[in-house]
């Protein structure tokens, strides 16, 4: 049986953990077996401290054993994102800047989760500082989609939806600004979802857009993506943005029988594949037949959505990078003998291609005499964004459409094109401006390559669109895949 | 509206040191994001922004004291220390 167990998702550990047909150990050193099989091909973990993760999973049965289970999720893996703190461990963001940084603390969702028991194994590759949407601008290593190494995983948590498709771990963290949790879903084959801003702390995220970041479950399954949010989704009054347990207690109630779901007009018509069009349409027509009301919702503002992502997110960007200066941690130059120069040349030194496109981008839009144009036109947008949004939630429950237009890419596809790339986002951005929950299911193949959709709902509205995705996942055979490695 | 796009006053502002090559490179990939970036300035938009926040949050938290990091885990992040202290290169000359 031990060979099988890379294949199990979080919820049937669990309860194989509970019934005693499993030890937390044996879980673990499947994985590590499994991780020496297949991370050189994959480049899913930049790091896995063996003896550390074991030694929590004995913890975690002698936990069991005494009786003191802490939660579902006690003994069982969840790997993180490598700008996620966790305490000891290496926090580069997988830059060169942050290269030997260690954290000296937890990030919130760290806690919570060694509250729950569940083991932190290893970190997960991404683009550097989260920015991207392929992974490969990462400074540490490439990562491939386990369903065609030719292809990228998507990103930027590209890292962990890896690690999931290819049963390296059965339950990730990524972080979503853009879309970075939804995207690499979508192209690996998992489920992904950014909660509602505010929903899950930041603290211990590093930061890239602060108004638009948030950490967010990833998995193989419907219900262990909301097994992992749940123990997440906890107050923090170390992050300002996120709410108390009195905003908390307004979760709207599922009910399947009155769902509502909107189709943004002209949807499936803008650069929308083929085939991730049909598959898009087939989840529509599922929710049809299972008595769900289908309405056309209008999002006139959506062809703002992305350059005013753009705008936002490398505006903010520009002023959270700036911390990167050689003085605290990070990179320092060796060359330098002012302190101009040592600020100057560590970050020149320290970062990488896309993310010094974005500090000057972010620059420009905030500078002198293009602030008001730019980043304050921006913000107006953003405003009529959001505020469509809500006025469609009003209707409907929550909002359908493809979670990517396309499947994943090649390897090397679109680095020199930064504009084609940003527009892996078109769909994903608007929960983000607008502090939503999206969340990015499987609905089918594209060729070989997996293909999600995405659903949208109104704020704190998690548990609605996971009781929708849950119903459809049951009626398909698109969870908990993997393909043959 | 990219017109106005000074790569080395950018450069400058934002820290970086750009090779003649960065710099042929970023203004073409900068000017073309902000072509796109013009349907903004088309666009019919509220006259204010409401959402500079996403959500209604609390102004600010009552100011108490707390566990910090302390100087020994910050210098041991740091790049240079000297007696608990974080050490950068000279600001200020000797004498004046």
């Amino acid at each position: 049986m031990a060979e099988e167990i890379y294949k199990l998702s979080a919820t049937e550990i669990s309860s194989r953990l509970t019934a005693g047909k499993l030890t937390s150990r044996a879980v673990v050193e499947a994985l590590i077996a499994r991780y020496h099989q297949l991370n050189k091909k994959i480049g899913a973990f930049t790091s896995l401290d063996e003896k550390d993760v074991l030694a929590q999973a004995d913890a975690s049965d002698a936990r069991r054993k005494a009786g003191k289970v802490l939660s579902p999720l006690d003994g069982i893996p969840v790997a993180i994102k490598e700008n996620i703190a966790v305490k000891g461990q290496p926090l580069t963001c997988s830059s060169k800047m942050l290269a030997n940084l260690v954290s000296p603390y937890d990030a919130h969702v760290v806690e919570a989760l060694k509250s729950a028991g569940a083991i932190i194994y290893g970190r997960l590759n991404m683009d550097e500082f989260a920015m991207g949407s392929s992974t490969e601008n990462s400074a540490i290593q490439k990562t491939f989609n386990p369903w065609d190494l030719t292809c990228i995983p998507g990103g930027s948590s590209g890292g962990s939806a890896a690690s999931l498709a290819s049963g390296l771990v059965p339950l990730a963290l990524g972080s979503d600004t853009g879309g970075s949790i939804r995207q690499p879903a979508s192209h690996c084959g998992i489920v992904g979802m950014k909660p509602t801003y505010g929903l899950v702390s930041r603290f211990g995220l590093v930061a890239f857009a602060s108004s638009l970041d948030q950490i967010g479950p990833m998995a193989r399954t419907v219900a262990d993506c909301e097994l992992l949010l749940n123990v997440l989704a906890t107050p923090d009054a170390r992050d300002m943005t996120c709410f108390d347990s009195t905003q908390r207690n307004q979760l709207p109630v599922a009910s399947e029988k009155s769902l509502r779901i909107g189709i943004p007009k002209g949807l499936l018509v803008k650069g929308v594949g083929a085939e991730v069009a049909a598959a898009t349409q087939a989840a529509i027509d599922f929710y049809k037949s299972k008595g769900a009301t289908i309405v056309e919702v209008d999002l006139p503002s959506s062809d703002l959505a992305v350059p005013t992502y753009y705008v936002v997110a490398t505006a903010e960007a520009s002023s959270n990078l700036a911390r990167y200066d050689g003085v605290r941690y990070g990179h320092r130059s060796a060359n330098a003998k002012t302190p101009i120069e040592m600020m100057t040349n560590s970050r020149s030194e320290g970062f990488g291609p896309e993310v010094k496109r974005r500090i000057l981008l972010g620059t420009f839009v905030l500078s002198a005499g293009y602030a008001d144009a730019y980043y304050v036109r921006a913000l107006r947008a953003r405003s009529k964004i959001r505020a469509e949004h809500l006025a469609a939630l009003e209707k409907v429950d929550m909002i359908l459409s493809p979670t990517v237009p396309t499947p994943a890419f090649k390897v090397g596809e679109k680095v020199s094109d930064p504009l084609q790339l940003y527009l892996e986002d078109i769909f994903t951005i608007p929960a983000n401006l607008a502090g939503l929950p999206a969340l990015s299911v499987p609905c089918g193949k594209s060729g070989h390559l997996p293909v999600g959709f995405h659903l949208v709902g109104a704020p704190l509205s998690e548990h609605k669109l996971f009781a929708a995705a849950q119903l459809f996942e049951s009626a398909h055979s698109f969870a908990n895949q993997q393909p043959t490695l | 509206m990219a017109k106005g796009l000074d790569i080395d006053h950018l450069a400058k502002l934002a820290r970086l040191n750009l090779t003649a090559e960065e710099k042929v490179l970023y203004s073409n990939q900068l000017t073309h994001v902000l072509t796109y970036f013009e349907t903004l300035a088309k666009a019919d938009l509220p006259a204010v922004s409401d959402v500079a926040m996403v959500v209604s949050e609390k102004a600010l938290r009552s100011d108490e004291p707390g566990v910090s990091l302390g100087s020994d885990a910050v210098t041991k992040i740091a790049p240079a220390s000297h007696d608990g202290q974080i050490s950068v290169p000279r600001v200020v000359d000797d004498e004046s």
